[in-house]
């Protein structure tokens, strides 16, 4: 049976919202929302292999509908690629779940490996590992803190991270995390999960709109000001959302002679008066009058916009966020699934079903949506598993094909996985343990500018990061970091062929056969052996230079500098 | 063939250019062609900056942390909350501002004052982006600043420098924003010395090397991922070619006069808008230069009077050089910061934030000096007359600098965003 068709015969009906009337209120706005899209956990569990193989017959026949459907004269077709090789996969794979390259030794061992499951084997292995709670804590870290809008939210930087590698190392499922994240209090130097209340410092409307964004996709916050004209969501929804957070309450505060920020709840109303921009001293949210800004405007009841279910008024702050935290996570809210799951087959495929990923919704278009149905209820029937997701992704056909440049807008989707720019971390990492560099710690306090300044990792993701929620054929290259790599100071003492303390060093000193250390700079570098033409390109220009050890640090720094380097194929 | 017909138009285009660089640029174009990514009119674009006429500039003098009002141009002291500061005349009868500015008031006929400026914004991270952008951040759409703004707007694509270089900045986070990272500052701590990696690691001759090399290397990738491939190599060589640039002696203070160097101060802020007007002009469209320490919430008067004294140095010798060398009309100068300071002296002799009404200057890019637009009342607490917003601020530096700010660029999610919502320009300054 189609797995698709098996799903949507077994998807539950919308249960009762939690109060009668107000899901009567809010039941015509959500009927289309819940008839073809709610995802349950009813759906058959299935292993990550057969998942995939799942996947792969889904995609292809949303693909041919596509074809189906479009004139012949639009029909721009491309050829779907080949599988790729062992050394293109698992440079692929350990970037996409490790955050940086294989060793020259991992690539050797790996293509050499007659085993017929080594592919799985390795994805079991380095979803094990702890580079990979690493690598996508920086993702997630970014995708929420690139959207501060106040400084002093530097201030949770580290333990974000440091949160956020722990649970995907734990393997914590993302509705627990996403639960963690909206009812989060503490010292924010403490408590990672504050990262997505403190980036907003605490404003009621931006903690809003940024949630709803990051953990259902959807950015409501285009109805603060006015309906939307192309979405459902009325202005009143994007105030009723933030009706659940008002009585959060941010303080800064200072320790042994460390500031910090202490968010908390205010539970009382305070004897002064809300001013426009000004303090939080309601505990309650009100939707200003447009034509009347001063007045204190509408007094809005909590209603999630999703499933229409409301909270009775005048309920705690811990009420609020603990309620609309379980609402948001639950199966009854088809986004919350989707989103994670686009974010994520986006990343690792180069190309979102939904683009960008965090704008997403019942409004938008999704390409290949019967795919991103079936992986998405999966994802919800195996509790929201979040190494699951990735086994199945990197197991499928999808995944493990050839890589090319984006398609154009005309050509046909999914056909290849796309060649994508590396992240700023992606980079780093890969960078110093090509060049065999220490990854130094970060420093925990000092200003919120020096907390990521004061590292090399955070000087270098200053030039080269970006926010991982842009397309990623709209991130560009710029010239800070061409000049950083062309003539970075650090990096071109590190490969300084004629000492022994750098790695390129110890290598010519310990190889006299030339091409053994073209191959071996190759391997280090691109994770590949050089093809034939590569190597006499390098021996000849070995040959013309004369000097040796000025070749090769020329040859390393061009590998270093060069579009491959740079990108994950 | 084509590459001998390359050389020759290059040679003839660039005549005046130094042999190395012909020379290297030949090494750069080379290792495209070799790539299959640098084509006959991408080489010719790279010329084209050479026949681009003048067009408008800006330089903000940014006053980090909110400067007083009553210690810079808005003095009171006749009024208990105008402290300890007295007011002096400038060239200009009738228009008084504080005594520490004795450069700026010779020159006052060139510069005009906005008494009334007047925002709700009282953090600093919140207001320096609301007066960097004209919006205040919200995590939805990241506003560019208006460095951003005119260097999308205003630079010439194919410019061998920046277009838009900081100065002494302490801030982090994008100021291209929805215009994309190309648009970020080019940032220098320091105007005394040289900008970041800008040094090539080698010597020229190796360097040319290194980089034929890669093009050569880059023919690989290259049949898999043509567009990541030729996107790179542009790249590439525009940074090589900015670093070889003969415009870079822009950066090199060390060729001005000691006479100059003194005349704009010997600190970084003096340096820093001697920078600003060597770089201008070079064609650099946007320079900002960071004057940090205006949050004097405690020992106000002693601060702001050493602090005063850098902008002042700073701000006249710059004003006096552009119109010296005929650059005043096309070059807009801004001095401002986030926010004012409170009317009320706080017992540590210190000032708060107080962004009720607060003021700004501007002089060049067509602005009629001479002239004060607005004023606050008596003691100081509220805009009198006139009230000037942010947007206004913003409609009015576009005006000078000839952008439309009615037009749209677009957010990620395809939201048109004006480059300036609301507010109308202040009018006066044009007449």
């Amino acid at each position: 049976m189609d797995p698709v068709a098996k799903l949507l015969a077994a998807s539950p009906s919308l249960p009762a919202a939690a109060e009668k009337s107000s899901a009567e209120r809010a039941g015509a706005r959500i009927k289309t929302v819940a008839a073809s899209q709610v995802v349950g956990k009813n759906s058959a569990v299935a292993l990550p292999q057969d998942a995939a193989q799942a996947i792969d017959r889904q995609l292809a026949d949303d693909v041919a509908k596509m074809q189906a459907a479009e004139s012949p004269a639009s029909g721009t077709s491309r050829s779907p690629t080949k599988q790729i090789g062992d050394e293109a996969f698992i440079r692929r794979l350990s970037l996409d779940l490790l955050g940086k390259t294989p060793s020259a030794a991992e690539v050797t061992a790996f293509t050499l490996d007659p085993a017929a499951d080594k592919r799985q084997k390795t994805i079991d292995r380095y979803l094990a590992s702890a580079a990979f709670g690493d690598n996508w804590a920086h993702y997630w870290r970014d995708v929420i803190l690139y959207r501060r809008t106040d400084e002093r939210a530097l201030f949770v930087a580290a333990p974000l991270k440091d949160y956020l590698t722990e649970q995907f190392n734990k393997n914590t499922p993302w509705d627990e995390i996403a639960r963690a994240f909206i009812t989060a209090k503490g010292d924010v130097r403490e408590t990672g999960a504050l990262g997505v209340i403190i980036s907003q410092f605490g404003e009621t409307n931006d903690i809003a709109a940024e949630i709803s964004r990051i953990f259902i996709g959807v950015q409501i916050q285009c109805a603060q000001c006015h309906d939307h004209k192309t979405d459902r969501w009325k202005r009143e929804q994007f105030h009723e959302l933030a009706a659940f957070f008002p009585r959060i309450s941010v303080r800064q505060t200072m320790k042994d002679d460390k500031r910090s920020i202490e968010v908390g709840s205010v539970d009382r109303e305070l004897p002064f008066a809300r001013k426009a921009n000004g303090p939080r001293g309601s505990t309650e949210h009100y939707m200003p009058d447009l034509s009347r800004p001063q007045d204190k405007g509408k007094l809005m009841q909590p209603v999630f916009f999703v499933t229409g279910q409301t909270l009775s008024p005048g309920k705690t702050d811990k009420e609020r966020r603990e309620t609309i935290a379980q609402w948001i996570t639950s199966e009854q809210d088809p986004w919350f699934a989707k989103a994670f799951v686009n974010r994520i087959w986006a990343e690792m495929i180069g190309e979102g079903f939904y683009e960008p990923v965090d704008d997403i919704g019942p409004d938008r278009e999704c390409t290949a949506a019967d795919t991103l149905e079936y992986l998405s209820s999966q994802f919800v029937a195996h509790n929201y598993d979040v190494k699951w997701l990735f086994a199945t992704i990197t197991a499928t056909h999808e995944y493990q094909q050839e890589s090319r440049s984006r398609r154009k807008p005309n050509e046909k989707p999914f056909l290849a996985n796309c060649t994508q720019r590396l992240r700023g971390d992606q980079l780093y990492t890969t960078l110093i343990s090509t060049l065999g560099l220490p990854d130094q710690a970060t420093p925990t306090y000092g200003s919120p500018s020096a907390l990521l300044s004061r590292s090399p990792r955070g000087q270098f993701n200053a030039v080269f990061g970006y926010d991982p929620s842009t397309r990623r054929d709209e991130v560009a290259g710029s010239i800070p970091q061409a000049l950083l790599l062309m003539n970075g100071r650090d990096l071109n003492r590190a490969i300084d062929g004629r000492t022994s303390f750098t790695s390129l060093g110890k290598l010519l000193a310990s190889t006299k056969d030339d091409e053994a250390v073209v191959v071996e700079l190759y391997l280090r570098c691109l994770a590949r052996e050089p093809q034939s033409s590569e190597i006499k390109t390098s021996l000849d220009y070995v040959k013309k230079v004369g000097n040796r050890s000025d070749a090769f640090e020329d040859l390393l720094w061009a590998l270093i500098n060069s579009t491959e380097f740079l990108h994950r194929k | 063939m084509t590459s001998l017909l390359q050389h020759h138009c290059r040679v003839a285009v660039n005549r005046e250019r130094v042999t190395g660089r012909r020379d290297f640029l030949r090494g750069v174009s080379l290792a495209g062609l070799a790539a299959g990514t640098l084509s006959w009119t991408d080489l010719l674009s790279l010329e084209a900056a050479e026949l681009q006429k003048r067009g408008m500039s800006c330089i903000l003098l940014w006053m980090q942390g909110g400067p007083s009002q009553f210690e810079t141009f808005d003095p009171k002291p006749g009024h208990a909350n105008g402290g300890e500061t007295k007011a002096i005349a400038t060239n200009v009868s009738g228009i008084k501002i504080a005594e520490t500015y004795s450069n700026l008031a010779k020159v006052m006929n060139d510069v005009a004052l906005v008494r009334s400026v007047t925002s709700k914004e009282g953090s600093h991270p919140r207001a320096t982006f609301l007066l960097h952008s004209g919006y205040l951040p919200v995590a939805s759409v990241k506003y560019p600043s208006l460095g951003a703004i005119v260097a999308h707007e205003l630079a010439d694509k194919a410019a061998e420098l920046s277009s838009f270089v900081r100065i002494g900045a302490r801030r982090s986070g994008s100021d291209g924003g929805i215009l994309g990272n190309q648009y970020d500052p080019f940032d220098m701590a320091s105007a005394n010395a040289p900008p970041t990696n800008t040094k090539p690691a080698t010597d020229t001759s190796r360097y040319e090397r290194r980089l034929g090399l890669l093009g050569q290397l880059e023919s690989d990738f290259a049949t898999q991922s043509p567009d990541e491939v030729a996107d790179h190599q542009k790249l590439y060589d525009r940074a090589a070619k900015m670093i070889l640039s003969p415009q870079m002696k822009a950066f090199d203070l060390s060729s001005e006069k000691d006479a100059m160097r003194d005349a704009y101060g010997r600190n970084e802020f003096g340096a820093g808008c001697l920078l600003a007007r060597r770089l201008v002009e070079s064609k650099v469209p946007f320079v900002e230069v960071t004057l940090d320490g205006w949050d004097t919430h405690a020992d106000n008067f002693a601060k702001t009077t050493e602090l005063g004294k850098k902008a002042d140095q700073g701000m006249a010798q710059l004003i006096v050089d552009l119109k010296q060398r005929g650059m005043l009309d096309s070059t807009l100068v801004i001095w401002m910061g986030e926010f004012g300071r409170t009317p009320k002296i706080n017992a540590r002799g210190g000032r708060d934030h107080y962004p009720r009404a607060f003021n700004m200057a501007l002089a060049g890019g067509g602005i009629r000096g001479g002239q004060v637009i607005g004023k606050t009342d008596a003691a100081g607490d509220d805009v009198a007359d006139r009230p000037v917003s942010v947007p206004d601020l913003f409609q009015t530096f576009c005006k000078s600098l000839k952008i439309d700010a009615s037009k749209e660029n677009t957010s990620s999610i395809g939201r048109p965003i004006k480059i300036v919502d609301g507010g109308k320009p202040i009018n006066e300054l044009f007449s």
